[in-house]
């Protein structure tokens, strides 16, 4: 054939209409360059306010793209992030506040004092951990661009732990006319002041969620360490893959599909550790921390003997290897706070040592004792969630152990979400129940559950406690003692009679701590930093393959 | 034929709205509180209680319903408690998929099956008879998640041929867009291929059974032209019956086919919104799925009077 223009044309044209066709086109070797990383988070984006919900996930969204005035190190000490300055006056009652230069928002507009203030504003409405602290706040305001100060009634030893803890929610700082939204209503509006930027256009509920590299961020000089210091953006795009199926997420980790899944169940865990490429860290050094709520409204746990008894009955090594299965990422653990923590005392634990036979003699002779007369007990039982469901059954069995009448009442998670605030007391029909409950089972993040104050569930203040309402004045006499409490060796002084008090009037039943670990493609990744709690930190994160 | 097929069209209306009262009162009389779900794990009665009230979810049910009712016959199907988001938005993004994985599900089922029914009709009573039979047996037994992770551990994680998840839009190229279809089409059209090979193989025996085969046989007819011309055909009814009763069956091995491939799906938006008592959400794809499944019916029984001239209507 002759070569005329017209052909070379043609033949381009034809080459490329095929290449475009079967997939092969520039786009696509554009996409396989790409400076980018996906991940398998542990569940999906729904709720895009992590100030409106406590879902970490949510939280994890606000990591990525707002920033924290203060912010938890590697070793759990508050750091300041985006304050640039700080001053607590003589008499420690008023916090004064002043933000870091280069602060902007990923608009390219200014952060403000006003800003900060709002947004605490806004937090404060829906977190315990702030409505504590602000019982004794006075004054929260703008100095000046930059500057704000909060002056308290009295000196109060938490306010940098609360404006930096990573228990959800979490103290982010938005946009004043974002932050200004009802706090019962959910934000429509995503500028963040964070080192990504939330791309909206590219978000599909249930199933993506793309962020990049937010070219306003100024990072701290300091190296990166936990959720605090510089956190410097090395990738352009990171893109949230939402699995809901383990197997699938795995398959796609060994096959190189998705760089990260951040928590794969352990039984899939050899399989990857036997891929190549694949690293497997536990990111979480506090890991997660399992309890049994149980309810203190009415009998048969309205009776501390016949909550000791439980307590004496269920194992926490049962419900470990049931649920975990591999000892390497499980541990016994005798405190209310997270072994591990400054605050992971023991005491008032001693009986967990004790051989299980001799627990369950003495938790049958407290049965008696408490006049326990074989009524049901109801314990809520998620089959959806692996641990939840292992959970209730060993629960169960443990208390059918020692002789409690015991009935399960299955549903899904969301049903027992919603059937634990109920209030009334369980009615039992034959082998169907309705109305309230007497246990369920759930689990906290190491972090979260290491402070008195943070974690609401530590609260006992009756009717207005979390789910399962119990009530000892000494706990939050003890617990108001610790958030006053002046510095980290008084702190620990009164979480040990606090965990004892606990363990008296059996405020929860702990089941042991468990570390669960990621795996990430550590050939195509590096600088994945530990964290406290709030997922794996995108910054410092570099692609290397 | 047309007064038939508004007939029928009209007729969709009462189903649906049949199905939509069925799922509001299930969806709100069943346990599950997506106002505690939203709220999260460490919230307090006061928050849960605040988002309930702002969802409008303490209002009386048939509050709700009346203005659930209102919005949908104005062709609103709500906003996503969670996302905040428009549900006819939400299902048109995870429609493409879904469609792309049915129809090429069906394309992979009815030619497989077909081909398969025709050849074990045609050697009844062999070798190659009970192969098939087998086959067909075997696939309509083994779950559809069960095929799907074997597939994917073949020819995903040894063979590399295929990807192991995700889906590609076909705007972005006809190539790529197969390539992560395959695997799901093959695992969920599996049980599809057993229902009408074996629908396929006891309906050409009866009709290889008639007269007028042995009259095509005795002319000389060719076996490949006797049977796709002059058996299949006549053969084609309940055939045709049993893939539009199956597009139920699709809908449900959807669900599961799009999770275990990753695909984003509207089975998977369904199942989602489930777990967390999205009911805009599932109030909104019941109506739907309902209302395709009743233009799948009507479409086979179009369809009956194509292959057999003496159905009217």
């Amino acid at each position: 054939m002759k070569t005329t223009r017209r052909n070379l044309l043609k033949g381009g044209l034809a080459a490329a209409t095929t290449a475009t066709m079967v997939g092969y086109g520039p786009k696509s070797a554009r996409a396989q360059r790409r400076n980018e990383a996906r991940y398998v988070p542990h569940a999906d984006l729904r709720v895009l306010d992590p100030i409106w919900t406590t879902a970490n996930i949510s939280a994890y969204h606000g990591a990525m793209i707002y920033d924290t005035l203060f912010g938890i190190d590697a070793n759990l000490n508050p750091q300041p992030q985006m304050v640039g300055q700080y001053n607590l006056s003589d008499d420690r009652k008023t916090h004064t506040f002043v933000l870091r230069d280069g602060l902007r928002w990923d608009d390219n507009t200014p952060v403000t004092s006003a800003d900060c203030v709002a947004s605490m504003l806004r937090w404060k409405a829906r977190d315990g951990a702030g409505q504590h602290m602000w019982q004794r706040v006075t004054d929260l305001s703008a100095v000046d661009e930059k500057t704000f100060k909060l002056v308290l009634r009295e000196p109060y030893g938490l306010v940098l732990e609360a404006l930096a803890k990573t228990s959800t929610p979490l103290c982010y700082i938005m946009k004043k006319e974002i932050a200004e939204t009802d706090p019962n209503t959910q934000i429509t509006r995503h500028i963040g002041c964070g080192p990504f930027k939330f791309v909206e256009s590219e978000y599909r509920p249930g199933t993506r969620v793309v962020y990049e590299k937010n070219p306003n961020y100024v990072p701290r000089s300091e190296p990166a360490s936990g959720i605090a210091g510089g956190k410097r953006v090395h990738l352009d795009r990171v893109i949230w893959d939402i699995m809901p199926d383990a197997q699938t997420a795995a398959s796609a980790l060994m096959a190189g599909e998705v760089e990260f899944y951040e928590v794969p169940p352990i039984d899939i865990v050899p399989a990857l550790q036997a891929a190549p490429g694949v690293k497997i860290e536990v990111l979480s050094a506090l890991g997660n921390v399992g309890y049994c709520r149980l309810n203190h409204l009415h009998p048969p746990f309205n009776n501390v003997l016949i909550r000791r008894a439980a307590q004496l009955a269920v194992n926490q090594e049962d419900f470990l290897r049931a649920a975990i299965g591999n000892p390497q990422y499980y541990r016994v653990c005798g405190s209310h706070f997270t072994c591990g923590s400054p605050m992971g005392v023991e005491d008032g634990s001693e009986m967990l040592n004790q051989p299980m036979p001799a627990r369950q003699a003495r938790a049958r002779e407290l049965l008696r004792e408490g006049g326990y007369n074989n009524m049901p007990v109801v314990v809520l039982h998620a089959t959806d969630i692996p641990v939840m469901n292992q959970a209730a059954q060993v629960i169960a069995q443990n208390l059918r152990q020692i002789g409690m009448n015991v009935i399960l009442a299955s549903s899904d998670w969301g049903g027992v979400v919603t059937r634990r605030s109920v209030k009334d007391p369980p009615v039992v029909s034959g082998n169907s129940t309705t109305g309230g409950w007497n246990i369920f089972f759930t689990w906290g993040g190491g972090n979260s559950t290491a402070s008195p104050i943070n974690l609401f569930a530590h609260a006992a203040t009756g009717q207005n406690a979390w789910f399962g309402w119990p009530e000892n004045a000494l706990n939050e006499q003890l617990r108001n003692e610790w958030a006053a409490a002046p510095d980290l060796a008084t702190r620990r002084a009164v979480a040990q009679r606090l965990n004892r008090n606990m363990f008296e009037y059996v405020h929860d039943i702990k089941t042991g701590q468990w570390f669960g670990p990621a795996a990430y493609r550590s050939d195509r990744l590096r600088g994945v930093l530990p964290v406290p709690e709030i997922g794996p930190p995108w910054w410092n994160i570099e692609r290397i393959g | 034929m047309m007064a038939y097929i508004v007939r029928r069209l009209l007729a969709t209306i009462p189903v649906m709205a049949i199905v939509g009262i069925f799922v509001f009162m299930l969806l709100h009389l069943s346990p599950g509180d997506p106002a505690a779900i939203i709220a999260g794990d460490n919230a307090t009665e006061a928050n849960v209680a605040a988002i309930r009230a702002r969802l409008g979810l303490d209002r009386p049910l048939y509050e709700q319903f009346v203005s659930w009712v209102w919005q949908t016959v104005r062709g609103d199907l709500g906003v996503s408690m969670f996302s905040n988001l428009p549900v006819t938005t939400l299902v048109m993004q995870r429609a493409e998929p879904t469609i792309a994985l049915a129809l090429t599900t069906l394309f992979v089922a009815i030619t497989i099956a077909v081909t398969l029914g025709v050849l074990a009709a045609w050697r009844a009573g062999t070798l190659v008879d009970r192969v098939v039979m087998g086959f067909a047996v075997m696939g309509f037994s083994v779950p559809v998640f069960v095929v799907g992770y074997m597939l994917v551990y073949v020819f995903a994680i040894q063979l590399r041929w295929v990807p192991v998840q995700g889906y590609q839009s076909i705007f972005d190229g006809i190539g790529p867009w197969l390539h992560r279809l395959i695997l799901p089409s093959v695992a969920l059209g599996l049980a599809y291929v057993a229902l009408i090979a074996r629908i396929t193989r006891a309906s050409m025996l009866e009709v290889l059974a008639e007269d007028y085969i042995r009259t095509a046989n005795a002319k000389g007819v060719g076996t490949g032209r006797m049977l796709l011309r002059h058996a299949l055909k006549n053969a084609a009814v309940p055939i045709v019956t049993v893939i539009g009763i199956g597009v139920a069956l699709l809908i449900s091995g959807v669900v599961i086919t799009e999770s275990v491939f990753n695909l984003p799906g509207v089975g998977r938006l369904v199942v989602d919104a489930i777990a967390r008592r999205d009911y805009p959400i599932i109030q909104g794809v019941m109506i739907l799925f309902a209302g395709v499944y009743v233009l799948v019916n009507l479409t086979v029984d179009i369809a009956y009077t194509f292959l057999d001239p003496r159905i009217r209507y």
